[in-house]
C-alpha cells in the first residue's frame, strides 16, 4: 500500500499558475476522489503524483519516497483520459491489453501460462472475461475503461492513478466503475485516486473527497457539510 | 519459375522477401503511432543521403543510412522537447533534405537514370553488396523489434502508461527513429524513395481491415507484403513495368478487396465504428 505526501507544490504552464502552495496527504489504503471544475489543475495533480511532470517549488513523496523509486519497481498503476478517443483503429484485442499490464520495469515477468492466468484473473475482477477476444475499439466506453482498469490491476499495482474514468460514459456504467474500484480499494489495499465530474458517485463510494479550485486544494474527509459549503461556494457546481 | 533462374531475378526476390518482412514490422507502429507520413519525410533525407554519398565518393546506402538515422533522432529529440512545434521542425527537415538532394546531385551532376533508380526504385539492379547491407540491417532490425515488441506496443497504446511502468521510453523511441531509418533505406532500393513508405504502411492498413488482435493483425500485414512483392517483381517482369510501382498497387489492390472484404462480412462492426 502506498501514502502519498504532497507538500507544498507549486506548478506552472509558462505564466499561467495551475498548482499554488498545495498540500496534502494520502494514506495507504484510501480511496480518493479529486474533484473540481475544468481547468482547476486535477488531470496536472494527478501527472505530479506520477511523475509525469516535475513541481515547480515543493516536493510529492510516496511511502516517504522518491516517485523515481516507486515506478522504477512498476508499482503505479495508471489510466490516462480520453481513451475512447485513441482506440478507435487500434487493433488490440481486450486480453492483449490486459497482458500489457504485465510490461513494467521489474525483472520478474510471469511464464505465458501464468500470465495467462493473470490476465483471466484481472477480465474477471471487472466483469469483462467474455469479451477477451474482442477489438478493445469495437466495446462501448464504459467497457473500455473497466479493460483499462484491468490492465493498470495486472500489474499488481500498490498505487492506482485514474484520470477521469467515468467521463463520456452513462450513470449506470459510471456506477460500475465506482463500484470495481471501491471493492478492489477494499479487497486488494490498493490506494486509488481517481479525478471524476461525478460528485454524486464520489459521495457514496470514496472515503475522502479533495475538491480543488483556483489552484487551493480543500481536503475534507467525509465531512459532506463543508464538503457542499466548498462546492457551492463556487459557480462551477 | 522460369524468371527466378536469372541472377539478377534472384538477388531481386530476396531483396524484395527481406523487405517485405520488415516494412511492416516497423509500419505497425509508425500506424499505430499517427506517424504515416514520418516515411515519406525520411525518404525525403535518405536521398540526400545517397546523393551525398555519391558527391564524396562513399557506398551511398551506408551514407543514406548514417544521415537518415541521424535525422530520425533529431525528429525524435524535437518532438519531445517541443512537441506544440514538432510538426512545422519535422517539415523543415523534410524540406531540407530535398533541397540537399538536389544541390548534390547538380554538384556531382548525377545522371537522371541514376536519381530515378533511388526515386522509383530499381530492384533488379540490386548488387551483392547490396543484399548483404540488406540483409544485415533487416536482421538486426527483426531482433531489435522482437526484443522490444511489448514495450512499443504499450507505448503505442499510451507513451504515458509506458513512462509510470518505468520504461525507459527515450531510449526506446531514439531506437525506434534509426530503426525506421534503416527500413526506409532497405526499402529505397526495392521500391524507391516515394514508395518505401506505401509498403510500410498500405499493408498494415488492410491487414487492420481484418479486425484482428496486435499479433495476428502484423502476421497479416507481413503476409499481404510479401504477396504483393512476388506478384509484382512477376508481373513487372512479364509486363516489363517498373517493380517498385508495380509492388505498391499490388498492395493497395490487397487493400482494396480487404476493405470489401470488411464491408461485406462486417457491417455490424463498421456501424459500431461509424458511431
Amino acid at each position: 500500500m502506498s501514502k502519498i505526501d504532497i507538500k507544498g507544490i507549486s506548478f506552472s504552464y509558462g505564466d499561467n499558475a495551475v498548482i499554488s502552495n498545495m498540500s496534502l496527504t494520502i494514506a495507504a489504503g484510501e480511496f480518493v476522489a479529486v474533484v473540481g471544475p475544468n481547468g482547476a489543475g486535477k488531470s496536472t495533480l494527478l501527472k505530479l503524483i506520477a511523475g509525469l511532470l516535475q513541481p515547480d517549488t515543493g516536493e510529492i513523496l510516496i511511502n516517504g519516497g522518491d516517485i523515481a523509486a516507486v515506478r522504477a519497481r512498476g508499482l503505479i498503476g495508471y489510466v490516462p483520459q480520453n481513451y475512447a478517443n485513441n482506440l478507435g483503429g487500434f487493433p488490440i484485442t481486450v486480453e492483449e491489453v490486459v497482458r500489457l499490464g504485465l510490461v513494467t520495469a521489474r525483472k520478474y515477468r510471469p511464464d505465458k501460462d501464468h500470465a495467462r492466468h493473470i490476465v483471466d484473473h484481472m477480465l474477471s475482477l471487472v466483469g469483462m472475461e467474455n469479451f477477451s477476444k474482442c477489438r478493445i475499439g469495437e466495446l462501448s466506453g464504459g467497457q473500455q475503461q473497466r479493460v483499462m482498469v484491468a490492465r493498470a490491476l495486472a500489474g499488481n499495482p500498490e498505487l492506482l492513478l485514474l484520470d477521469e474514468p467515468t467521463s463520456g460514459i452513462d450513470y449506470v456504467a459510471s456506477k460500475r466503475i465506482f463500484e470495481l474500484l471501491a471493492r478492489l480499494n477494499r479487497n486488494l489495499g490498493i490506494t486509488v485516486v481517481m479525478i471524476t465530474h461525478d460528485i454524486i458517485q464520489a459521495t457514496q463510494w470514496t472515503s475522502k473527497i479533495a475538491c480543488i479550485n483556483r489552484g487551493l486544494c480543500y481536503y475534507d474527509a467525509s465531512d459532506r457539510f463543508r464538503l457542499e459549503h466548498v462546492l457551492h461556494g463556487h459557480s462551477w457546481l | 519459375m522460369e524468371i527466378f533462374q536469372y541472377d539478377f531475378m534472384q538477388r531481386a526476390l530476396a531483396a524484395g522477401l527481406i523487405t517485405a518482412v520488415i516494412c511492416p514490422l516497423i509500419g505497425i507502429f509508425i500506424v499505430m503511432r499517427r506517424q504515416a507520413l514520418i516515411g515519406d519525410g525520411l525518404g525525403h533525407i535518405a536521398f540526400a543521403g545517397v546523393t551525398g554519398g555519391y558527391l564524396l565518393g562513399s557506398y551511398p546506402l551506408v551514407v543514406a543510412a548514417i544521415v537518415t538515422a541521424g535525422a530520425a533522432c533529431g525528429i525524435e529529440w524535437l518532438r519531445r522537447r517541443h512537441a506544440q512545434y514538432s510538426e512545422i521542425g519535422m517539415a523543415i527537415f523534410f524540406y531540407a533534405g530535398m533541397a540537399l538532394a538536389i544541390i548534390f546531385s547538380t554538384m556531382f551532376r548525377m545522371p537522371p537514370s541514376g536519381i530515378m533508380s533511388f526515386l522509383f526504385g530499381s530492384i533488379i539492379t540490386v548488387t551483392t553488396t547490396d543484399l548483404a547491407i540488406i540483409g544485415v540491417c533487416a536482421l538486426v532490425l527483426i531482433v531489435a523489434v522482437i526484443y522490444l515488441f511489448e514495450k512499443l506496443t504499450l507505448m503505442c497504446l499510451d507513451e504515458d502508461i509506458a513512462i509510470i511502468a518505468g520504461i525507459n521510453t527515450t531510449a526506446i523511441n531514439m531506437v525506434f527513429a534509426i530503426l525506421t531509418a534503416l527500413v526506409v533505406v532497405v526499402g529505397m532500393s526495392v521500391v524507391g524513395i516515394l514508395l518505401v513508405s506505401a509498403l510500410m504502411i498500405v499493408p498494415v492498413a488492410a491487414a487492420n481491415l481484418l479486425h484482428r488482435g496486435f499479433r495476428a493483425t502484423l502476421l497479416w500485414a507481413v503476409a499481404f507484403s510479401l504477396l504483393a512483392v512476388i506478384a509484382g517483381l512477376i508481373l513487372s517482369f512479364y509486363l516489363d513495368i517498373a517493380p517498385g510501382g508495380t509492388i505498391v498497387m499490388n498492395a493497395i489492390g490487397i487493400y482494396l478487396m480487404a476493405l470489401i472484404w470488411e464491408r461485406v462480412s462486417k457491417p455490424r462492426v463498421r456501424n459500431q465504428a461509424d458511431n
